[in-house]
């Protein structure tokens, strides 16, 4: 088998630019998923009843659904209900997003859960409220106790934004693709496709655990 | 102010946790000044009363009055309470997260929202008070467990709180540095501070306290003066407890392996 990485220089920008869009995707739907996981996990653990039962709902579901399927509903499905289209990155990030904040949010839950309770009292009789207690004390000591849980579902949502590629997001692996079926190169595409993948995530996890073991001891009262 | 005015006063409180009855009918005041030590077994309430001081519980009936506000009257004065009580844990309670500076400051910043420079000014003056000033920019994790403890006196200091809670303070130590965390409570005390103290130390009881409380199920069996208390106890119950702390009174030997377990 002869190896040409001809097409691979030749449509170097515009690979670059499907990396640029992986990148942008996974960073934006991380940013998405935390912000709605860190919320929901919150919420759960000291909304009461009521909150608890309803975002429950909500993390079961998603937790149930593929993130394949999650997609294409909200690319094909979801423009229906609301009568317009959207765009296909945009979808991306928001399936993505809220896909993964489900499990953001069990992991922040279980974070909260196993922060001593006297940690909170010790909160409230310095005078704070609630809200000061859980964003102060509580909610940072939960984020180091889940760094490495975290971290995984960092790696998970570069990963995943792959699957994207399936509503046509032109992230990395979709133009690779295209590439690889006008220049008849599958080998040579997909490979450095894989490659790029690897180089993306191994120092995610690799740097989440160095950082775990400089802070673990931040987080254990 | 008066001296002799009482700043925190039960009134019949109850409180319990299922078949549980933690408070059976407790009565007690503190009144400006003073240092009143609560002693008593384990399980008999003392620590269930000092979270409904500072409503960190809500009592069943009864009434707790702090500085004139009934406590648990509104969401406002749990607050204003929680700011003008500090509350010392036997497990210390620091945030790990935060340097010893950062607990200290935190009070003042989140809560009275002080200036982060006026707030730490504050809290390195407290911080050599216990004599940890050199320890302000290290995590708790750094510190011994005596150390932790006049760390989280300082924390509950910088409030600058008109009351001070301490539930077994130095229970969790190791004897060796019981006595650092002991000698900053004195100074405490002998500045003026009010302080509810529930102790096992009778040493620091019958040498610090104005007042002793005993406590035997849910309720106030006895008090009175350390030294009413300590040398003439009029209830048995009190006697027996004592006697179980190896406290025999002035007039019989001490034994020198005093027992700190309580059943
Ligand atoms: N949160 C709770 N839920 C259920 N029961 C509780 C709770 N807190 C305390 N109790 C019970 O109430 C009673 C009084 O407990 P409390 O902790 O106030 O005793 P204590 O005098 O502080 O004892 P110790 O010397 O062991 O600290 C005990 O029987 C205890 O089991
Ligand atoms: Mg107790």
């Amino acid at each position: 088998m002869d190896v040409n990485l001809q097409p691979i220089i030749d449509s170097w920008p515009f690979l670059a630019k499907a990396l640029g869009t992986t990148l942008y995707v996974s960073v934006a739907s991380m940013v998405l998923g935390f912000m709605i996981g860190v919320a929901v996990g919150v919420l759960r653990t000291y909304g009461g009843r009521v909150l608890y039962v309803l975002l429950g709902f909500y993390v079961d579901t998603m937790r149930a659904i593929p993130l394949l399927v999650v997609l294409v509903w909200t690319f094909f499905a979801f423009p229906l209900l609301i009568g317009r289209s959207i765009d296909a990155v945009t979808a991306g990030i928001a399936g993505l997003g809220i896909h993964l904040g489900a499990y953001v949010a069990e992991t922040i839950r279980a974070g909260l859960t196993s922060v001593r309770r006297n940690q909170m009292q010790a909160a409230l009789a310095l005078g704070m409220s609630r809200f000061q207690a859980i964003r102060t004390i509580i909610l940072p000591q939960a984020l180091v106790r889940m760094l490495p849980a975290l971290g995984s579902l960092l790696v998970i949502a570069i990963k995943d934004s792959a699957i994207a590629s399936v509503i046509a997001v032109p992230e990395l692996l979709r133009q690779t693709q295209i590439v690889a079926g006008k220049t008849f190169r599958p080998f040579e595409l997909y490979t450095a496709a894989m490659l790029v993948y690897f180089l993306l995530c191994y120092p995610v996890a690799r740097a989440v655990d160095r950082l775990y073991r400089r802070v673990a001891h931040l987080g254990s009262s | 102010m008066n001296k002799a005015d009482p700043i925190l006063t039960f009134e019949a409180v109850h409180k319990r946790y299922g078949s549980v009855m933690a408070l059976d009918g407790v009565n007690l005041s503190i009144r400006r000044g003073e240092v009143v030590c609560l002693i008593g077994p384990s399980g008999s309430g003392k620590s269930t009363l000092l979270r409904c001081a500072n409503a960190l519980d809500v009592l069943d009936s009864g009434r707790i009055v702090f500085e004139g506000n009934e406590v648990r009257s509104s969401e406002a004065t749990v607050r204003h309470v929680r700011r003008r009580m500090g509350m010392v844990f036997q497990n210390f309670e620091l945030f790990p997260h935060l340097t010893v500076l950062r607990n200290v400051t935190i009070g003042p910043t989140t809560v009275l929202g002080m200036r982060r420079a006026a707030a730490e000014g504050r809290a390195m003056a407290l911080l050599s008070k216990v004599g940890l000033s050199e320890k302000a920019a290290v995590y708790p994790s750094a510190l011994s467990g005596g150390q932790q403890q006049r760390v989280a006196i300082a924390r509950a200091l910088a409030m600058e709180p008109a009351l001070m809670l301490f539930d077994e303070p130095t229970s969790a130590l190791d004897p060796e540095t019981i006595g650092e965390v002991l000698s900053v409570m004195k100074v405490l005390a002998d500045e003026g501070m009010t302080m509810l103290v529930v102790t096992h130390e009778m040493d620091f009881a019958r040498r610090v306290a104005d007042h002793v409380a005993v406590f035997d199920k849910g309720r106030v069996i006895e008090e009175g003066s350390p030294k009413e208390v300590f040398e003439n106890a009029m209830v048995p119950r009190t006697r027996d407890f004592l006697s179980h702390l190896g406290w025999h009174g002035e007039t019989t030997i001490p034994t020198a392996a005093s027992t700190r377990e309580v059943s």
